[in-house]
């Protein structure tokens, strides 16, 4: 059984095991991902200043300043986080992060919720600010395009029907790995991929129907981002399927020393392709900032 | 096309939508048979209340500007064009003030004019909406 391997090869799968686990997603989320972030984010300060873009900033300037000193700092400390767990399996005791004899999926699963914690305090961060733009805007005129929005004006059809694929074959073959006996506990993956996919869902909708979070924010651009938005939902939901079908195949043919790295895998997808896809597919100078300018005075 | 309503005007949201939509229809920007956005998305958008744009929607259906096909939405009506150009508004006023003034050929004071008005309109048992 490869359960039962001796201490050597232990060593020899541990190590590459946990350097992909860790060190990949280390880098990628921490560093390279949060420096891709930081990057717009000080461009857009400095291509589009408060002095001519007011609406842009509801907040004084320095408020953004250290919201950037911080989401760096959170992110610096998060990635050397990722050198000292290192550190620790390597130097101090392997067996402490092992699980019958590999290293645990717990590990990167924790360093990957604590990574994408920076993310999702800037997307709560984000909330706050268009909440502060709503209420800052004076304008008493509304615009709204006289069409409806529908799904596959944004999304592309094959791609919908890959994400529905792929989610009844996660849930086929996880219940295959079970042999299909039917209890509550078997349907644990299934519920929690069918959750995932149910959240997206109620994203997608909330983009698609609800609510304009900019109240600047121009009609083409806002097209854009709903379309961005629910492309990399369906990414997403792909990825949790895959993750879960590999899951299922590493149950089935018993890959327990896959577990660590799948997980890590799976955390990196996530972010490629949620937020690095609306980074890739948003370029800043698509972006129609005049919308951000102060109205000039009307001379009667 | 675009909608822009103004909160602060002094006419009624619902009926600067209606005068948009039918505006539209004139002007050729929708033609019949054209989609419209459902009353969630386009009060949505526009920040108003739902029931401010399924009024607007059901005047305009009444008008026969718009036609709704169940779960599949909101479209412009065949005839819109020829419909958006009559204004009940206008005909309800024209229609008054032809009974107004043969009231008063016939005496009638304006309060009594007024009192029967109100009694009418106030009278919903005997046919009022």
């Amino acid at each position: 059984m490869i359960a039962e391997v001796e201490e050597s090869e232990y060593v020899d799968l541990v190590e590459p095991s946990f350097l992909r686990c860790v060190f990949g997603p280390d880098f990628f989320i921490s560093f390279y991902f949060a420096e891709k972030l930081l990057d717009r984010m000080r461009s857009v300060l400095k291509s589009y200043p408060p002095s001519e873009y007011p609406k842009l900033y509801p907040q004084p300037v320095e408020y953004y300043k250290m919201g950037h000193i911080a989401f760096k700092v959170i992110n610096r400390i998060i990635f050397f986080l990722g050198f000292v767990f290192l550190a620790a399996v390597i130097l101090v005791d392997q067996g402490t992060f092992a699980d019958d004899g590999f290293i645990s999926e717990a590990w990167p699963a924790t360093y990957g919720m604590i990574q994408l914690l920076p993310l999702v305090l800037l997307e709560v961060l984000e909330f706050g600010r268009f909440k502060s733009m709503r209420e800052a805007n004076s304008a008493s005129t509304r615009k709204a395009q006289l069409r409806p929005r529908r799904l596959f004006d944004f999304v592309s059809p094959t791609l919908l029907s890959w994400a529905i694929l792929f989610y009844l074959a996660a849930i086929f073959l996880d219940l295959y790995g079970k042999q299909f006996v039917l209890r509550w506990s078997s349907f644990d993956s299934a519920a929690v991929i069918t959750g995932s996919n149910l959240f997206f869902i109620a994203l997608g909708a909330r983009h698609l129907y609800g609510k304009k979070q900019d109240p600047h924010q121009a009609p083409g651009d806002r097209e854009r981002q709903i379309a961005t938005n629910l492309t990399s939902y369906l990414y997403v939901s792909l990825a949790v399927s895959i993750f879960f079908m590999t899951v299922a195949a590493d149950n089935i043919f018993q890959l327990d020393f896959l577990d660590a790295t799948l997980m890590s895998l799976y955390f990196q997808a996530i972010v490629f392709f949620s937020c690095g896809h609306v980074l890739r597919r948003l370029k800043l100078g698509e972006v129609n900032f005049d919308v951000y300018k102060e109205e000039e005075a009307v001379v009667s | 096309m675009d909608i822009i309503i103004d909160i602060d005007a002094p006419v009624p949201l619902f009926t600067q939508l209606m005068e948009q939509i039918k505006r539209a229809v004139l002007e050729d920007k929708i033609s019949p048979g054209d989609p419209l956005p459902s009353i969630r998305q386009l009060a949505n958008d526009l920040e108003i209340n739902n029931k401010t744009v399924a009024k607007a929607y059901r005047l305009l259906e009444r008008d026969s500007v718009l036609q709704t096909k169940g779960y599949r939405g909101t479209f412009v009506h065949p005839n819109a064009k020829v419909n958006s150009t009559i204004d009940l508004n206008d005909w309800v006023v024209a229609q008054l003030s032809q009974a107004i003034g043969a009231f008063r050929e016939s005496g009638v004071t304006d309060s009594e004019i007024r009192i029967a008005f109100g009694n009418v309109m106030n009278d919903r048992g005997s046919g009022g909406v």
